[in-house]
């Protein structure tokens, strides 16, 4: 019985983690460039030299090159892809936008930059990614209030955004002082699309319109609505990067000062860098990757796993919860990991308590129903790896001699039951033997 | 005047019944004891539940079936016993009695079983 | 069932009584222990027991398929034992020869069904001989083998209400008609006790022998009776004029503790907002209440009334000669012929109400019958051979021949009357010069019939049962013999073989994992589990219709509902049997509208006027559309009209309404070779979340790159 128990629990760890890597090392180690432009290998320098100073393997390649392949045979042969081609129609070889979506479905990661001149099937990509770059091909995203103030450029395109998202495990626990150079075009996300998360929204006063024309009607992307670069994490927790600027990753931006319209401080260096390392660090599973081994659980008192519980037992669950710090797996600590014993409906929802080494534990009493339990271990924190654990197990009621032997309201019928008996075999001798 | 009547009227089928059970022979005297002895203990355990509260609703269900079913095979035996039945001229008391003693172990055996 | 004998005889008779079965009713499993009358296993497997421990090592399967027959052969011998206590080793014979092949019987009794009736009837037959037996002997020892007999009957079949029910209302009729003896006491008083003792204790009945109103006639009847048989002996005791006022002190004291414990009763009975009974019992009492109440048994088609032929096909020629047996019953009226016609006049009623209930009317219909044809044998042979004695002798040894008859055979009297008016039913044409011509003869009185009369008669009531023999030959070998999972059909070119329930099952065995969830309408829930060897949602079973109605409103959704709601029973796969292909016509679109109208009785926004059009349930371009967008449609039509290019359904005669769609959250999986089974997956959610820009179904596919065209950006501005 706990075999086929076993295999289905093997089976489910493997979805949980990306197929692609092996489950032991899930950073991506080779990485996919493509670019509709050489000039951007250099011009780009910085940001590439980060990647793979961090140990990543990138592969330049033009985005039309007919010898452009993801996979050979079967087997993919890259880990994950970065889309530098924002104008690109039509890509070569025999990608297009089903190969780079199953790519993604497969459990590999994306990181994708759109601009101005966006294409189609860059829109498209993104739209299927939950991404929707404003409809209008010529519009950008203009804020005149939060403009970073610059000599040459003058039409408040150029943004200089700082609303990020609130997470550590995102954006790294340090703060990015300096905003983030932004100039290309704005996407808006579908708020009951719960895989999709603005990581850098424009300010309220921005609006994405065509900056050459004079404006005839409202624009429909206005505000924070508007998101500049969003991530996605699917639900096989491949990480997908949409960004709408391209420049974003330049080296220009990298090196330049930013100053935001209507503030004093001049910061000599952008946030660009870091904002983009360390959200690369997160895109590429160095950060906030959790695996879950070792379900356990037990009757109190005892060491095997049954396969049967009874109603009314005590049983203790356990499991260890580890996080890819880059290099190696480190215990994760929280304190908001949660067991439901489900049928139907959570019979039981107990917070686990940890012992700081990535071993989670908690136990409870099996409850006054029968039925086919599960162990569900739903996690879904934002940034983390979804952890989606369920273990069958059934729960019988009492057996026929497992009830309370002697009740004590009941002596009365006892006594006379036994009393009958007595009475029928004295009734015999008298009867028998009356003269 | 009617109430008086009916008291005398009580009397008078008191004393008859009275006598007329005086001469019933002894081992029917007994079989009566018996089954006398079995109800009480039957109403005894009603009250006590109407009391307590059917918990064990098995153990009373045991308790008062065993009392009656002892009731009801002694008035069976007292039938086939007693000689001014017609009916059962010829059969054997033995035989009678054999066929209550096999009934009772039936019943105890299930009410043993049924108890707890 | 056959599992159920599987594991009895595997882990014991202790786990079997404690077994919980999480393999079915998904995810509330089932206590197999008290949901099961266990009576039909534990005799299987104490079979199955003895034989491998006298060394005949059968295995478990053949001893379930011959346990059915070994058991309807015991239950001819209880016939007879039953008839010989009412009427004579000739009835007794008799009609043990009818039923052993009435087609009734032989259906439920058949080699292979392994169902509760096979030895239910057996009990209950040998049940109601012990009962006559005891009412004749008075002896205490049948009275205890009775009770041991009728729990028996409670350990395997429902029906043993019926029992509980019969015995009070004939003890009653008994006293009410003055027919109150000691014996009758002893045969009914330690019955009730032993008899509620012994049914307690089967689980499944549990304390239902005790609360429920099923049972409450039995122990009116046992307080009646005890006070009845006081009065008796009262009045045994006392002078007349004694009794009397004893009798007016009484009624007028006991009359006001009457009345109040009767309305404490009456009002504990009437909170109950069925009474105290059970919906099945109910059904049965009120012939209409399931179809307004309870659509879950309404819709089993054994529960439905029968047709006229349908009693034709069952007891045949029987149905003739019962109201023949009842006449013969009456005399002389004893308290065991009162029982009989008791016993057949509610299985009419009964049977009247449910078809499946025909079985309890055979055995009755059986020993009537077979009264009738042995007093009319009895008479005739009597007829010949005192005519052929009387012939040589003068009027007065045939006075002294017609004295000793009537000596030896008092009842004879009123035979050739009786005789008159039953052949008159059968024979008008031959008998109808006979009867006035015995009359004629008979200015004294004769006891018997004219020698050439009852030849013919004889010769004519061989072959009423040669015809009976051949009728129950033929049903058993047409009607009844064919097994339901595998169907055979005669066309132009031979018998065809459709195999499809066993091809479904075998592929769910191979290609699925073993905790796999399969949900399907509750009909195939035993044969999935038995032959698939998968977890099912519900079954045929059916005890808890808020589970079915869940199947039953999923099956009614539209596909994205649908999946949430088999989703969140951790469904794998949907099976549906459709028919439309080859003409099947018990599929699942035929019982779709019990599964809206279950679906609906628990869940109120499954309306059954939405998916009715002018009061039918259509499948054409008629249909409603929410018809045409529930599950059960598209699941039965997928690529249907690939078949035949129009979509012709061969049941329901008509082209399908909606023949191009697609699913969008099932995937075909796997379609028999008939499409009689078709078998769907569930798709797991998305991995990604498509934002809201539509599609451009325009894209002009341009294979020279676009990127020489526009202005190359500058990158390094």
């Amino acid at each position: 019985m706990s075999r086929p128990l076993l295999s289905l629990l093997t089976f489910l760890f493997l979805s949980i983690i990306c197929n692609a890597f092996s489950p032991e090392n899930p950073t991506d180690r080779k990485v996919l460039v493509l670019l509709d432009d050489l000039s951007v290998k250099s011009s780009h320098s910085l940001y590439f030299q980060s990647l793979q100073s961090r140990g990543y393997d990138l592969d330049f390649k033009l985005a039309d090159d007919p010898r452009v392949a993801l996979q050979r045979y079967g087997q993919y042969l890259y880990d994950a892809l970065i889309l530098f081609s924002p104008t690109i129609e039509s890509l070569g070889g025999s990608l297009n936008a089903a190969a780079i979506l199953d790519f993604v479905d497969s459990g590999h990661d994306l990181i994708l930059a759109a601009d101005a001149s966006a294409s189609d099937l860059i829109r498209e990509i993104a739209t299927e990614c939950g991404v929707d770059f404003d409809e209008d091909q010529a519009a950008m995203v203009i804020d005149h209030t939060s403009f970073a103030v610059s000599d040459t450029e003058g039409d408040h395109t150029l943004i200089a955004g700082d609303n990020f998202i609130q997470s550590d495990v995102i954006l790294g626990k340090e703060k990015i002082k300096a905003p983030v150079l932004f100039k290309g075009i704005g996407h808006s996300v579908n708020p009951a699309n719960s895989l999709v998360l603005k990581v850098l929204s424009a300010s309220p006063a921005a609006y994405s319109a065509n900056p050459k024309s004079k404006l005839s009607t409202p624009p429909t992307l206005t505000g924070s609505a508007i998101g500049l670069v969003s991530v996605v994490q699917a639900r096989n927790n491949a990480r997908i990067l949409i960004s709408g600027s391209l420049s974003m990753f330049s080296n220009r931006f990298f090196r330049s000062g930013v100053q935001k319209a209507g503030s004093t401080i001049n910061h000599g260096r952008s946030g660009n860098e870091q904002f983009v390392t360390e959200i690369s660090k997160w895109v590429f599973h160095e950060r906030g990757h959790l695996k879950a081994v070792n379900v356990r659980h037990h009757k109190v008192g005892e060491a095997d796993e049954p396969s049967i519980y009874r109603i009314n037992d005590e049983l203790e669950y356990s499991l260890e919860i580890y996080e890819w710090s880059g290099t190696s797996w480190e215990p994760y600590v929280a304190d908001d990991v949660q067991v439901q014993f489900y049928m139907m409906s959570p019979y039981v929802l107990k917070t686990m308590s940890t012992d700081q080494k990535g071993i989670y534990y908690t136990s409870f009493k099996v409850p006054d129903v029968y039925g086919v339990f599960q162990f569900k271990v739903e996690y879904k924190k934002l940034g983390v790896t979804s952890l989606s654990l369920a273990k069958q197990i059934p729960v019988r009621p009492f057996r026929h001699n497992e009830y309370e032997r002697f009740i004590t309201a009941a002596f009365p019928y006892y006594g006379a039951s036994f009393s009958m008996m007595g009475g029928f075999f004295i009734f015999s001798l008298v009867y028998l033997y009356h003269k | 005047m009617a109430k008086s009547s009916a008291t005398k009227d009580a009397q008078a089928l008191f004393h008859s019944l009275r006598s007329a059970y005086a001469a019933t022979p002894t081992n029917l005297k007994i079989i009566d004891l018996y089954v006398v002895f079995a109800i009480s203990t039957a109403l005894i355990q009603v009250v006590y539940m109407a009391l307590v509260g059917s918990f064990p609703f098995n153990s009373f269900l045991s308790g008062v079936l065993s009392c009656i079913g002892t009731a009801v095979l002694a008035v069976c035996l007292r039938i086939q016993v007693n000689k001014e039945n017609k009916e059962f001229k010829d059969l054997p008391p033995e035989r009678a009695f054999a066929d209550f003693v096999l009934c009772n172990l039936v019943l105890h055996l299930v009410i043993m079983n049924f108890l707890g | 069932m056959l599992c159920q004998l599987q594991f009895l005889t595997k882990n014991g008779i202790y786990d079997f009584w404690n077994w919980f079965d999480d393999r079915t009713w998904y995810p509330l499993g089932r206590v197999i222990g008290g949901t099961v009358y266990p009576g039909l296993t534990l005799t299987a497997g104490t079979l199955w027991w003895i034989l491998n421990s006298l060394n005949i090592p059968l295995s478990v399967e053949t001893v379930c398929v011959f346990t059915a027959p070994t058991f309807s052969a015991l239950a001819a011998w209880a016939t007879y034992l039953l008839t010989k206590e009412v009427k004579g080793t000739g009835a007794g014979l008799t009609a043990a020869a009818l039923l052993a092949m009435v087609p009734s019987y032989i259906s439920r009794s058949v080699a292979g069904s392994y169902d509760n009736e096979a030895v239910a009837i057996f009990a209950l037959i040998f049940t109601f001989y012990l009962y006559i037996k005891t009412l004749n002997t008075g002896s205490l020892f049948y009275a205890t083998l009775n009770a041991l007999a009728y729990f028996y009957m409670v350990c395997s079949w429902g029906g043993y209400t019926f029992i509980i029910n019969l015995i009070p209302m004939h003890a009653l009729l008994c006293i009410v008609t003055g027919r109150y003896s000691p014996r009758l006491y002893i045969a009914y008083a330690p019955l009730v006790i032993l008899g509620t003792l012994l049914a307690a204790l089967v689980p499944v009945v549990g304390f239902n022998a005790v609360m429920t109103s099923e049972h409450f006639a039995s122990f009116l009847v046992f307080l009646i009776l005890n006070v009845v048989g006081l009065v008796y002996y009262i009045k045994g005791m006392l002078t007349p004029k004694m009794f009397k006022v004893a009798v007016t002190l009484v009624v007028s004291a006991g009359l006001i503790v009457c009345c109040a414990v009767v309305a404490v009763l009456v009002a504990l009975v009437a909170s109950s907002p069925t009474k105290g009974w059970s919906g099945r019992s109910l059904s049965l009492l009120d012939p209409t209440y399931a179809s307004k109440y309870i659509p879950i048994i309404a819709s089993v088609s054994e529960h439905q009334p029968p047709t006229w032929p349908s009693y034709f096909m069952d007891i045949n020629v029987l149905a003739f000669l019962v109201p023949a047996g009842i006449i013969a019953c009456f005399l002389p009226l004893t308290d065991a012929s009162s029982f009989v016609i008791l016993y057949l006049v509610t299985s009419v009623y009964f049977s009247g109400v449910m078809v499946r209930l025909m079985l309890v009317l055979a055995p009755a219909a059986c020993i009537m019958s077979g009264i009738a044809l042995s007093s009319a044998f009895g008479v005739f042979t009597r007829s010949i051979k005192f005519a052929s004695i009387g012939k040589q002798d003068d009027a007065g040894d045939i006075g002294n021949g017609v004295t000793q008859n009537h000596v030896v055979k008092p009842d004879r009297n009123e035979e050739p009357p009786k005789e008159k008016a039953s052949r008159k039913k059968k024979k008008e044409k031959e008998n109808v010069e006979k009867a006035p011509t015995a009359a004629k003869k008979s200015e004294r009185r004769l006891l018997m019939l004219p020698m050439e009369a009852s030849v013919v008669a004889i010769l004519l009531l061989v072959l009423l049962g040669a015809f009976y023999v051949v009728h129950c030959v033929w049903a058993a070998a047409e009607a009844y013999s064919a097994p339901s999972i595998v169907l055979t059909s005669q066309s132009h070119d031979g018998l065809h073989v459709f195999d499809d329930f066993r091809e479904a099952y075998a592929w769910l065995s191979h290609n699925t994992d073993v905790d796999d969830k399969v949900a399907s309408w509750w009909d195939y829930g035993y044969q999935t589990t038995a032959m698939a060897n998968r977890t099912v949602i519900v079954d045929n079973n059916t005890w808890n219709n808020t589970h079915i109605a869940t199947v039953g409103t999923a099956m009614s959704s539209p596909e994205k509902a649908a999946w949430e709601i088999f989703n969140s029973l951790d469904v794998k796969y949907v099976l549906v049997v459709f028919g439309g292909l080859v003409g099947y016509p018990s599929d699942d679109i035929n019982k779709f509208l019990w599964m809206v109208r279950i679906g609906g009785g628990v869940f109120p926004h499954i309306k059954e006027p939405d998916y009715l059009r002018d009061g039918q349930y259509r499948i054409d371009n008629m249909a409603t559309p929410t018809m045409l967008n529930c599950l059960m449609y598209k699941l039965s039509y997928y690529r249907f009209v690939e078949t035949d290019g129009k979509g012709f359904d061969r049941v329901r005669r008509t082209e399908i309404g909606k023949k191009h769609f697609k699913l969008t959250h099932f995937e075909e999986v796997f379609t028999t070779h008939h499409w009689m089974v078709r078998i769907y997956k569930l798709k797991p959610p998305k991995n990604r979340l498509r934002g809201k820009t539509k599609k451009s179904k325009s894209k002009p596919t341009s294979t020279i790159s676009k990127r020489s065209a526009t202005q190359k950006k500058n990158p390094w501005q």
